[in-house]
């Protein structure tokens, strides 16, 4: 199916775009539009655009929402959702120093990427070792 | 009346219900955590970057789902001086922090490492790139034990 985001892909979209290829639709088509522009294109799901169901709500990232949304329990992707949400948003507490470098580097590869398609791809690699880095922790439990 | 120059600025300005406390004092830390500063008790300010006008977006929803209300601007001051003035106040209000920081150094046996987060978290408000920030940096650099370089 089609999602549809906001140009100039940063840390949280790109968390998004990973999640929904790797776990909810590998057929994702990604559309972007400039940022405020509407109406948004029909028949396209839109994320981490203010007011839309995939979005920041409570203070918390696109990309904790879509955990909620989907019901994806797993923890270590609700570890990378504390990562993104410091990374992202302003967060009282600060537990994960990689946020700070993740936002960073997806930042840069915003950057060095010709478009946001090539930038939502090459942020699939930072996903994944983030993910693999995570789950080969012990005790992932206890850091929810 | 001039013609608009300087930098642009992102504005704030919300309201908020009284009950609960909780929300309204955790929306006020955040705005200061951004290093946003308040002007004449009506409106928060920051400059203008994709960043800043993001976290504003951001915080304007959350404003918006505790039951308030709120509105981001982005404008140019008019008044000749007034940009000028501006960018002193987030200077004076960053440069305060790195002076206590500087303080703490030069005391015995400071903790590095809690003065190194410290020194992180302001200069994550240093939109202007204070020249004291070097100096307190330099100087964390070099308070560290062992060898000289």
């Amino acid at each position: 199916m089609k999602w549809v985001t906001w140009q100039q892909v940063g840390v949280d979209r790109m968390a998004c775009a990973w999640l929904i290829t790797t776990y909810l639709d590998q057929e994702a088509e990604f559309l972007f539009v400039p940022a405020g522009q509407k109406p948004l294109p029909e028949g396209a799901e839109p994320f981490d655009i203010p007011g839309v169901r995939l979005s920041h709500h409570r203070g918390h990232c696109t990309f904790y929402t879509m955990l909620r949304e989907y019901d994806l329990h797993d923890p270590v992707l609700q570890r990378i959702a504390r990562v993104v949400d410091e990374a992202d948003t302003v967060q009282e507490a600060s537990l994960e120093p990689a946020a700070a470098g993740l936002e960073l580097i997806c930042r840069g590869l915003r950057l060095t990427s010709p478009n946001d398609q090539v930038a939502l791809e090459r942020g699939r690699l930072i996903y994944d070792a983030l993910y693999a880095q995570f789950a080969s922790e012990p005790n992932q439990q206890d850091l929810l | 009346m001039e013609q608009p120059h300087g930098p642009s600025w992102v504005l704030l300005d919300y309201k908020i219900p009284r009950e609960p406390t909780a929300s309204r004092a955790m929306v006020w830390r955040k705005l200061k955590r951004l290093g946003a500063l308040l002007v004449h008790d009506a409106l928060w300010v920051l400059p203008a970057t994709p960043w800043t006008r993001e976290q504003f977006q951001w915080l304007a929803v959350e404003i918006g789902e505790l039951g308030g209300e709120a509105h981001v601007w982005e404008s140019r001051l008019l008044l000749n001086g007034q940009a000028a003035a501006l960018i002193q106040q987030f200077q004076a209000s960053v440069d305060e922090a790195y002076q206590e920081i500087l303080k703490e150094l030069s005391q015995e046996e400071p903790d590095l490492l809690a003065l190194s987060r410290k020194y992180q978290q302001v200069r994550a408000q240093d939109y202007f790139h204070s020249e004291l920030g070097q100096r307190v940096r330099v100087r964390l650099m070099s308070a560290r034990g062992g060898f000289a370089s």
